[in-house]
């Protein structure tokens, strides 16, 4: 498979991910628009069915991912994350050369997602959906979304070891075990600073937020570059040492 | 072991190989080799597909039933 029709997969994932993954953030939006939240740290997801809610925006993703990984993980390996790309290729496990093209494409499919989201949706997915952008909820500060961040991508990585990468795993159960992993993930974490677990996946939303009229959040993506990077290369080393002999 | 397919036309050859399918023995003139490709790796990295294919032995009529 040459570099190109793997760029071409790793963006066809990453869309796939973010249309339907952010997109179902930014749908749970617009249906709560308009109502009174007892608190400022329910922003109306949350408001149907407290943390069903965040279950059925978890599955969305998670469908999506082991859809993506099913379809396309033999063409590119479906990574549809940086953070996943860079953890790979530092433990060795894909050449340096090829991990700018991957991060690019995730990028690129990342914003033709949120662009082609609000191109079905109109401006109320921009204005009022924020496009499913993530950022951190009402109290919770730079740093302790950071670290949630860190921790739930560190999950996500060391499923990925555990049910993909080591040769010991069992056949075919990868994409779903991780669209689950990340669907519990963000069930519990979503409220807290969204749930990215991927810069990609932050990215897009925000990008079409500044080209589409929407808020400028690009203060918080640092939070979503340190913290699923950090966690994804704490979860692939921790998992080589703990498989050593 | 003899050709299965030789021995019903009464003829009496030594079988070379046997069919993967249905384990028929067969004669040099009735194994039909194939070769199929065979693919490593997959999620999270990309396949790729071995530089050897692997044979496979297959009786006439098991060859028939795979590609009709
Ligand atoms: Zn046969
Ligand atoms: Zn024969």
């Amino acid at each position: 498979m040459s570099l190109l029709k793997r760029c071409v997969a790793e963006i066809i994932g990453t869309f796939l991910l973010v249309f339907f993954g952010a997109g179902a953030a930014a749908i749970t939006l617009m249906l709560a628009s308009g109502v009174e939240t007892q608190t400022e740290f329910n922003i109306g997801i949350g408001y149907f069915g407290g943390l069903a809610d965040w279950l059925a925006i978890g599955l969305a993703f998670g469908i999506a991912i082991a859809g993506a990984i099913y379809a396309l993980g033999r063409i590119s390996g479906a990574h549809i994350n940086p953070a996943v790309t860079i953890a790979l290729w530092a433990s060795k496990r894909f050449p340096t050369g090829e991990v700018a093209p991957y991060i690019i494409a995730q990028l690129i499919g990342a914003s033709l997602a949120s662009i082609l989201f609000f191109a079905c949706t109109g401006p109320e997915a921009v204005l009022i959906g924020g496009l499913g952008a993530t950022a951190p909820f009402h109290g919770i500060s730079y740093t302790e979304a950071i670290l949630v961040e860190a921790i739930g991508t560190f999950l996500l990585m060391l499923v990925i070891m555990g049910v993909a990468v080591d040769k010991r795993a069992p056949e075919g159960f990868a994409g779903l075990i991780i669209g689950l992993t990340v669907a519990g993930v963000i069930t519990t974490t979503g409220n807290i600073a969204g749930s990215s677990l991927n810069p990609a996946r932050t990215f897009g939303p925000y990008l079409g937020n500044t080209l589409l009229g929407g808020s400028n959040l690009w203060e918080f993506f640092p939070i979503y570059i340190i913290g699923p990077i950090a966690g994804a290369l704490i979860a692939v080393f921790l998992y080589d040492w703990l498989n050593s002999e | 072991m003899k050709c299965y397919i030789c021995a019903e036309e009464g003829k009496d050859s030594d079988a070379v190989a046997i069919c993967i399918v249905c384990g028929m023995g067969l004669c040099r003139e009735h194994a039909m080799r194939e070769e199929t490709e065979s693919w490593e790796g997959g999620y999270p990295f990309p396949a790729r597909k071995l530089k050897k294919s692997i044979p496979r032995i297959l009786c006439p009529a098991c060859y028939e039933a795979f590609h009709s």
